[in-house]
């Protein structure tokens, strides 16, 4: 009897006029939107992260250090919905743009502005002599930070980083309020023709999880191997 | 003591340096020669460090002017990495890159700066870890090495530029006492090939033997330099027989 109801909600929710498709769509959307923010916030972070720590150390990049303190302010102080709101509404409110760059753009300037910390905790917490090192040597600025300090800063704040990207992925379900169907407004579709709400959010619930927990999966094997490479 | 002005390779002429209030250089004035192996003691926060430190403008001094190969370094205008490239450093705590292999470590600034193909400075790498008796550690990384053998690596990394001058600072110091010894072996045979050498110790015995001329600073002054025969058998500056007398 129970077995008998259980198939025909699953069948109403998903099945019938291929309504999983939604959830599919959406978590195709999801994705690349996050991906599109990942990316934004990696460079942005990085570039935010350098120049704050070299201010810093060395007092250089003021103008700019200004211009980035302003940037983490602004956007840590503020919540990521209106963010969204205002780069769709404000900034991009008068010419029609694609809303997955719109989508990416606000989650990847969000981003930008952890990683930025996150990078920059990870860089402070390399040791000055190994700084010292490295210019002793000859190398430049650049070279020392390409090659010495940010290899190091790296390897500690992975966990930080994926922690942040994590937050992204989840964070990315309130596209829905700009008009795009992610995820969460696929299983919010679903559940507006079914009347029934457990079935599409628990399988959009089901579907973030088993993303977080294969990206935790893959960046402990990275870590892993980035930690192992230094015991021979 | 005979220098011959003709061979100086570091000209320091009044050299000052302070932080905020603090004057850790009060004018220091000193040649540094070619084969010279230059011994700097004194007691701890007495700017010896701070002098060494300046020599390759790790410290900016805010005085004075360091000559380098007759180049003010001093300068703004001067481009310090390439005079850094010929002035070795060895540091108290190694710091060796830690996600590198030793070899790596070794050939990472002479490839970086292009002074050397791949092939050449593996080859030199190879040939310094001979030197510094380590081969066997090349792929090795730092972590795995006791404190000794990391500081013998990291004199093999700064003698990869081939510098002029090579730069120890207190090298022994975060030794186990049983590792001293190594590495000062490897010192002294580094400035019997006729390295030109400035290193700043508590080790009375290298002072004595391997030196070539021993300064003594406090308060941020030369207050005695002597050959270390003098310099030790007969001080006259009041506070270096104090010094002496404490560690001797």
């Amino acid at each position: 009897m129970i077995l008998a109801d259980i198939k025909q909600d699953f069948y109403l929710n998903f099945i019938k006029e291929d309504r999983y498709m939604w959830l599919v769509d959406g978590l195709k959307t999801t994705l690349i939107i996050t991906l599109f923010a990942v990316i934004v916030g990696i460079v942005l972070g990085f570039l935010v992260a350098i120049i704050r720590s070299s201010h810093d150390k060395s007092g250089r990049f003021k103008i700019l250090n200004a211009v980035c303190r302003v940037y983490l302010t602004v956007i840590r102080g503020t919540p990521t919905m209106i963010q969204l709101l205002i780069m769709n509404f404000v900034i991009f409110g008068s010419v029609s743009m694609n809303k997955i760059v719109v989508g990416g753009l606000a989650f990847g300037i969000n981003s930008g502005a952890y990683v930025a910390e996150i990078v920059r905790s990870g860089i402070m917490s390399i040791d000055q002599g190994q700084t010292e090192a490295g210019r002793s040597l000859g190398l430049n600025f650049t070279q020392t930070m390409r090659l010495i300090i940010m290899p190091q800063a790296f390897k500690n704040v992975l966990p930080a980083l994926v922690n942040e990207f994590i937050v992204l992925i989840k964070e990315t379900s309130i596209i829905g309020y700009i008009g795009m169907m992610d995820l969460t407004k696929g299983a919010m579709l679903i559940q507006s023709r079914t009347y029934n709400a457990f079935w599409p959010l628990m399988a959009a619930a089901a579907i973030y999880l088993a993303l977080v927990m294969f990206l935790t999966f893959v960046m402990n094997k990275l870590e892993r191997r980035l930690r192992t490479n230094e015991r021979k | 003591m005979s220098v011959n002005k003709d061979n100086v390779l570091i000209e320091v002429q009044g050299l000052q340096k302070a932080f905020g209030s603090n004057q850790v250089l009060d004018g220091i004035t000193t040649d540094i020669c070619q084969g010279e192996v230059v011994v700097v003691i004194g007691p701890s926060g007495s700017g010896k460090s701070t002098f060494l430190r300046s020599l390759n403008l790790l410290e900016v001094p805010t005085g004075g002017r360091i000559l380098f190969e007759g180049t003010d370094i001093t300068d703004p205008k001067v481009d310090i990495n390439r005079h850094r490239q010929k002035i070795g450093m060895v540091f108290q705590q190694f710091n060796l890159f830690p996600h590198k292999t030793v070899k790596e470590n070794i050939m990472l600034a002479p490839v970086t700066l292009k002074l050397m193909t791949k092939e050449e400075a593996s080859r030199r790498a190879d040939e310094l870890l001979e030197r510094v008796g380590l081969p066997e550690k090349a792929d090795t990384y730092p972590d795995m090495l006791s404190g000794g053998q990391k500081q013998r690596i990291a004199i093999a990394r700064a003698l990869a530029m081939n510098p002029d001058v090579m730069l120890f600072d207190e090298p022994t110091s975060a030794l186990d006492p049983e590792m001293v010894g190594e590495v000062l072996e490897l010192m002294k045979e580094l400035a019997q090939s006729g390295m030109t050498m400035v290193v700043v110790t508590h080790e009375m015995g290298f002072a004595r033997e391997v030196g070539t001329r021993v300064l003594f600073i406090d308060d941020g002054k030369i207050q005695e330099e002597n050959t270390p025969e003098e310099f030790f058998t007969n001080p006259k500056n009041q506070r270096l027989k104090d010094f002496l007398s404490k560690v001797l």
